[in-house]
């Protein structure tokens, strides 16, 4: 573990020796095995890992997602301050107001049948930032939202339903209903990896932008570590459901510690030319300039070329 | 739209047609003779020779079948031998009470099957869901004249709370309607719970539930919102099929509807009679089917709507 910038306030997320078991038909199994990590305010911590680590299962246990009677959760794990494993209806208390998911998959993460503007309102009013009579305060509040995460149009995309968005603008409209409740912690799993590459980096902007704004904690799971290196502040690698290793994305990056985050390291160049050409990569991604994450263009362009 | 419209009603209209004209033919082709059941079995030849003149059933068949047609364009399909009245309004009048029983029928499908295939698809595996679905598959296995008698031995004979036949008191549409929504409900019920188990575990009801939505309105608003229109097109289904398909249950008891008149039409050989209750049960069907094909694009928002572009 490498040294933590010491915060004299409470991490909006800390979580100690946390487990999960899952009940299957071929038996129990640990799929997160006693990892422990913590996130602070406007900090982005990433779990990095290949399929099947346990990267999905950690992020769905701390938001109580997963099935009650098929998931067992053991361990702490504080959102701002709530213990959510030990008291399953705490979870109530913090989703849709301090804790935000961001899904994987744009395409099937809104009910098809129901209008962008009827999920959005909903998402508002649990947040209790507009009461559910004043449609006015309610509308207003929906356009500001998805003003904020740059969709043209607004009043007309509240109209619309799900399939007739695209994936990279459906992304933004969960990240504005997300953002309804004005949320510390979000969790996103994968939340590039359905879209197109041409979108990746407008959503990844997007996060970095809204993190600098309000001091968003992100937790960011992916096995892209152009996505890691790119947001994050710190790293985790999972594999098989524990810490392989942790530390500073520049530190795990250029001194990798152990065989296994070599290889995830060899699987980047099919990303793109990242040592070819140093003003491509970031060139597209405005934000990282100016982002609060410890990323920086050199960071970037110098560790790509290391296998 | 009004292209589709048009063509959905063209092939409703085309399927009407087709099916009375089967019927005619068959009808005819079958054994028996109409004029020997409306004159009786003691009936001499002549006697019989002059009620076939009668009918015109002593023309050829083709003939028969032309004048058919023009009755058929003209809405009056002649006289029913054994009501001595329009057969049209023979059937009309007894088409309420099919209306009636089958309604009520779909109404406490729906009411009892939704709620049912909800509770089930929420207590998945447990003891009293396991029962519940044993039932279902026994209602579904169940004949329809058997639950029928069961049903009038238990609640009209040995405890006399419901009539035993007829459509006298609104009691007596007790327990014809039960014996029907019996197989319905265990039918739709378990449709319920398949599609409302599939909507519970879409990934749009977990993100929903990220935000914070109440459980009320995950089962509800989500899974039930999305699983509607299956249901709804369901129902509408039996509903069109109950119009001329709740046969054994209205001569069981004696419901005075177009099922039984049919039957009674068909021992009689009353080919006026059969011609007119299938023509009007299959332009009903086919009506019903066409409102729902209708009802389809309000529902669901990727028909009405299609596959637009994106934003
Ligand atoms: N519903 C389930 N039933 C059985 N096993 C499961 C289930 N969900 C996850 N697992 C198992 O748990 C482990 C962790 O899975 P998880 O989905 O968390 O991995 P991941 O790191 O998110 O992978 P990916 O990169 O593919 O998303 C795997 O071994 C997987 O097989
Ligand atoms: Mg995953």
């Amino acid at each position: 573990m490498t040294a933590q910038p010491t915060f004299t306030e409470q991490p909006l997320l800390e979580v100690r020796d946390f487990q999960v078991e899952l009940i299957t038909d071929a038996g129990i199994i640990r799929a997160v095995d006693s990892v422990s990590f913590s996130i602070h305010r406007g900090e982005t911590v990433t779990i990095i890992g290949e399929s099947g680590s346990g990267k999905s299962t950690t992020a769905m246990g701390i938001l109580r997602l997963l099935p009650e009677d098929l998931a067992v959760l053991s361990g702490t794990v504080l959102i701002d301050g709530v213990d959510i494993t030990a008291d399953p209806k705490a979870i109530d208390k913090v989703r849709g107001k301090t804790l935000a998911l961001i899904p994987q998959d744009p395409m099937t993460a809104l009910s098809p049948v129901h209008s962008i503007g009827s999920q959005l309102f909903e998402a508002i009013r649990i947040a209790g930032a507009a009461s559910a009579k004043d449609k006015g305060a309610l509308q207003a509040r929906a356009v500001r939202l998805l003003e904020q995460v740059h969709i043209p149009t607004p009043e007309k995309q509240l109209k619309k339903y799900p399939h007739q968005l695209s994936g990279g603008m459906l992304q933004r409209v969960l990240i504005a209903i997300a953002l309804a409740s004005e949320p510390q912690l979000l969790v996103a799993d994968e939340p590039t990896s359905a879209l197109d590459v041409t979108v990746q980096g407008g959503i990844l902007d997007l996060l970095l932008e809204l993190q600098e704004q309000r001091g968003i904690g992100i937790l960011m799971i992916t096995h892209d570590l152009g996505v890691a290196r790119l947001i994050s502040d710190r790293i985790h690698v999972m594999k098989d459901g524990s810490f392989v290793e942790s530390g500073e994305v520049q530190q795990i990056v250029d001194h990798p510690a152990t065989d296994y985050t070599r290889a995830l390291l060899a699987a980047v160049p099919v990303l793109g030319p990242w040592d070819e050409t140093p003003a491509a990569a970031p060139g597209r991604h405005a934000a990282n300039a100016t982002g609060s994450s410890a990323t920086s263009d050199p960071a970037l362009t110098q560790t790509g070329a290391k296998p | 739209m009004t292209n589709y419209i048009l063509k959905r009603l063209g092939q409703g209209l085309l399927t009407v047609f087709l099916t009375v004209s089967t019927v005619f033919i068959l009808i005819r082709m079958a054994p028996g003779d109409p004029a020997v059941s409306y004159a009786g079995p003691l009936a001499s030849n002549e006697q019989l020779a002059a009620v076939r003149e009668q009918f015109g059933l002593d023309r050829p068949v083709l003939e028969q079948y032309w004048i058919f047609l023009q009755q058929l364009f003209t809405g009056n399909l002649g006289q029913s031998y054994s009501f001595q009245a329009p057969a049209m309004q023979v059937v009309a009048e007894r088409m309420p009470y099919t209306l009636t029983l089958a309604t009520a029928a779909i109404l406490l499908t729906a009411v009892v099957a939704i709620p049912l295939g909800v509770w089930m698809s929420r207590r998945p595996d447990t003891g009293k869901e396991l029962g519940v679905n044993v039932l279902t598959i026994a209602g579904q296995s169940m004949p329809d004249f058997w639950t029928g008698i069961m049903l009038l031995t238990g609640f009209a004979v040995l405890v006399p709370i419901f009539p035993a036949s007829g459509f006298a008191t609104w009691g007596g549409l007790v327990l014809p309607t039960i014996t029907i929504a019996i197989l319905q409900i265990a039918l739709i019920s378990r449709m319920v719970r398949r599609e409302m188990t599939n909507n519970l575990a879409a990934p749009f009801l977990t993100v929903a539930r990220s935000r914070g939505v109440r459980s009320s309105a995950l089962t509800w608003r989500y899974a039930m919102g999305n699983s509607a229109i299956p249901v709804f097109t369901a129902l509408g289904t039996r509903f069109a099929a109950m119009l001329n398909g709740v046969v054994v249950v209205e001569v069981v008891f004696a419901w005075p509807g177009v099922g039984s008149l049919i039957v009674r039409a068909l021992e009689t050989r009353d080919y006026p009679l059969i011609q007119a209750t299938v023509l009007l049960t299959a332009l009903l069907a086919v009506g019903v089917q066409l409102l729902i094909d209708l009802a389809y694009p309000l529902l669901d928002p990727r028909v009405r709507l299609g596959k637009a572009a994106t934003a």
